[in-house]
């Protein structure tokens, strides 16, 4: 998959540094659509929040290591799951806040207005996809678990 | 240009359905393009009353507006029709015994001209506004749980799951008049407004809702489209919606996609089908069985054709379907996920060629359409990450239905059954979900000199006041560097800076401050090192990993720590109860006495006379 890797990249990652305020500011605006738990915030929480997200994004943009963002994607699936956040309603959040930076991106009519926008939409592909491998794992380690746990039942339930 | 003419270029229609189960429809509806006057009424009551109070309060605000437009301002007119109608139906209600008690939702707009509405309601009917493809509520439903929730008395999640949430907390016509919500919304080219009763969003998803509203298609297919949805859900209400649009800025680059991309996309169709079996299609065990042809058919161009009429329509509802054909189909085969992740990634593979050609043609379409099947892909993970969120749910409420039972063994028995589970710390229990540790990346030297020098910085910018960041900061460098492959440093970081901490806001507080503040500082500080950036990259990721694994300790330490609080709660609730069975048995007793004793006097004699012996 498409990971941030061009030649041009720290231009993008200033561009998108330079941008990253209108962005914030868009996606306070119309946090209400991102998600039930983030229109709930006052302005300044949603803001905090939101504001992560950005930057681990830029991280991204800046070093291309999926790695690193895929340890900031587990830790932020494992807070949203504390919240009793559903991860199909994380993954969602994080797809729309990245539709989002580009769809402002693409507002700005700049020479690098273009390069950033395929860039940011290719973080989103993959944070969706980084996303569903961490479900997916989480889901066979609890499957598993549920093996162990049914072989033990059945133990106590039946000694000889 | 005239009013009436200023209005036309808002395109609206309407559609209403009885729904699947209800014999009668209580809805009505109001779409006035001449006035701009678009209303959406859902009726309750008994003996028929619902349509009665529906249908009377739409031709009393129809009449109010076209007698007062020209007397009042359009926000004041639309409320003041409203609070009208509230009166009327009232009226009604209190001369017809039958009628006592019915009543009407009511979502009103107001059309001033072609970038201003007024949206008025009351209830739960709603309105939305889609904007560059995202769907923005304009209304909070008027239900008590949802004031409860507003006024910081009900918590959101369980908002969701009272029994109370459909229970209205005003309407039009059981008092009256009512409290009106309304809102001025400023109408930009391209946008959608929505009217709509519950039988549509309580039976139809709001993504679902989202892509139709963002197809593209005419008001009156999109009303038709949506009325069909909701009756595909179940259709267990009557269902109306009512869809505005503003006329879209001239010539987009979704029109440019829509037309060209679309085309240009088709016509590549065989090549994408071609890539796909080059890059190993045909080998992937979702295959297996299938004849070449089919698979290509059923997987290749099947997405293909969905992206086509994504493409077309500027929506996401085929790519959506077809993907969560594909997962499901392979999931309910208890399919394990790495195959539909190669699949998946061969059809992505696959479609950058095809938009890399498709650029090399044309530079200004090929950007466009690296957007657009970026976005594809996308909503097909979104809709695979929905199935697998799913079967996680089903998961856990298994694993608590097999643990309960356990538990209840071990407590009947009292016995240990499992030597694992007692044998074991909590702290070395997995807890929190997805909070395991990652594995530890190895650091090299240079790594890990990079990183003590990136540390040395963090400290050094660390205000002195800070020692619980500095204490972090020094965890972190042991942490990053414990290659045991276990979770010992971090455990034991986290019991040194737990310490003695109380369990409430201010023990627990300023511990994960200061890990988010040690997280902003080192960070920050691997910018400030001199090194290359691949180096960099590798201390930030030891870092996050360290901090990640610090963090899920720390939570457990707490977890553990909260433990005696929960068991001497249940233990207080358990005496709680005793005594209050013990309160029952006292008062049924003293009922008894006072019942005999009362039977025993004569209520007849002076009250110094009466006989007090026999009880």
């Amino acid at each position: 998959m498409a990971t941030p890797t061009s030649s041009t990249v720290p231009n993008v990652a200033r561009s998108y540094d330079a941008l990253r305020p209108k962005i914030l500011q868009r996606l306070v605006e119309t946090r209400a659509s991102l998600d039930a738990s983030l229109a709930r915030l006052d302005e300044q929480a949603a803001r905090g929040q939101l504001d992560a997200v950005l930057e681990r994004i830029g991280n991204f943009i800046a070093t291309g290591d999926l790695g690193l963002h895929r340890a900031f994607l587990h830790t932020f699936l494992a807070m949203r799951a504390a919240e009793a956040q559903h991860s199909g309603a994380v993954l969602a959040m994080l797809v729309a806040i990245g539709d989002t930076a580009a769809d402002v991106a693409q507002e700005q009519a700049t020479p690098d207005s273009a390069e950033l926008t395929i860039m940011l939409t290719r973080v989103t592909a993959s944070t969706a996809r980084a996303v569903n491998d961490l479900i997916a794992e989480e889901l066979e380690r609890r499957s598993e678990l549920l093996g162990e746990l049914r072989t033990k039942e059945q133990k106590a339930l039946d000694p000889a | 240009m005239t009013q009436a003419a200023k209005l036309s270029v808002i395109r609206a229609a309407g559609e209403t359905d009885v729904g699947k189960v209800r014999t009668n429809n209580e809805d009505s509806m109001i779409v006035d393009p001449i006035r701009g006057l678009y209303v959406v009424l859902d009726g309750m009551g008994g003996a028929n009353a619902g349509d009665v109070a529906s249908q009377t309060a739409r031709d009393a605000i129809r009449q109010y507006v076209l007698e007062h437009r020209t007397k009042h301002e359009p926000k004041a007119l639309l409320e003041s029709a409203i609070q009208h109608a509230c009166q009327v139906v009232w009226s009604s209600a209190q001369a017809t015994r039958e009628r006592h008690g019915m009543g009407t939702t009511c979502v009103g707009c107001l059309v001033v001209d072609a970038s201003h509405a007024i949206v008025a309601h009351v209830g739960d009917s709603r309105a939305y506004l889609l904007r560059g493809g995202r769907l923005l509520a304009l209304t909070r439903d008027h239900t008590i749980v949802e004031e409860l929730v507003e006024r910081g008395l009900l918590a959101a999640e369980e908002a969701e799951r009272h029994p109370y949430k459909n229970v209205l907390s005003r309407n039009l016509g059981s008092k009256p008049e009512t409290k009106v919500d309304v809102v001025e919304v400023e109408i930009k080219p391209g946008d959608r407004l929505m009217l709509c009763s519950d039988g549509l969003y309580g039976y139809a998803s709001a993504e679902a809702i989202q892509y139709l509203l963002g197809s593209g298609d005419e008001p009156q297919h999109v009303a038709r489209d949506l009325i069909d949805l909701a009756l595909r859900g179940g259709g267990g209400d009557n269902v109306t919606a009512i869809v505005l649009e503003a006329p879209a800025p001239a010539p987009t680059s979704t029109q440019v996609v829509r037309t060209s991309g679309a085309v240009a996309w088709w016509q590549r169709r065989t090549r994408f089908a071609q890539v796909a079996e080059e890059r190993g299609l045909l080998r992937n065990p979702i295959c297996r069985g299938l004849a070449r042809e089919e698979a290509l058919d059923l997987i290749a161009q099947s997405l293909c054709q969905a992206v086509f009429h994504d493409l077309e329509k500027s929506t996401g509802v085929n790519v959506w379907t077809f993907a969560q054909h594909l997962a499901g189909g392979w999931f309910e085969r208890d399919g394990a996920w790495q195959p539909l992740r190669d699949l998946v990634d061969v059809l992505a593979i696959s479609a950058r060629v095809v938009v890399d050609e498709i650029r090399a043609a044309d530079a200004r379409l090929g950007f466009l359409m690296d957007i657009a099947v970026s976005r594809a892909l996308v909503v097909a993970e979104l809709a695979i990450g929905g199935l697998l969120s799913e079967r996680l749910g089903h998961v856990d409420a298994l694993l608590i239905q097999v643990h309960s039972a356990m538990q209840e063994t071990i407590d009947a028995s009292m016995t240990v059954i499992d030597e694992v589970d007692t044998a074991d710390q909590f702290i070395e229990q997995q807890t929190v979900p997805f909070m395991r540790s990652t594995r530890a990346p190895t650091l090299d030297g240079e790594v890990s000199e990079a990183l003590t020098k990136a540390l040395t910085v963090a400290r050094g910018r660390t205000s002195p006041r800070a020692e619980l960041v500095k204490q972090i900061l020094v965890a972190l460098e042991a942490i990053a560097n414990d290659d045991t492959g276990t979770n010992t440093a971090a455990v034991a970081a986290a019991r040194d800076i737990y310490g003695v901490r109380p369990v409430d806001d201010t023990g627990v507080m300023p511990l994960f401050d200061a890990l988010d503040q040690a997280r902003v500082i080192s960070t920050a500080a691997v910018h400030q090192i001199t090194a290359s950036d691949a180096v960099r990259a590798s201390v930030l990721h030891a870092l996050s990993s360290a901090l990640q694994r610090l963090t899920g300790a720390s939570t457990a330490l707490l977890m553990e720590a909260v433990r005696p609080f929960s068991e001497r709660l249940r233990d207080a609730l358990q005496t709680t109860s005793e005594l209050r069975d013990d309160v029952a048995a006292a008062e049924r007793k003293r009922a008894g006495l006072e019942s005999k004793f009362a039977s025993t006097i004569d209520q007849s004699q002076p009250w110094d006379k009466r006989g007090t012996t026999e009880w």
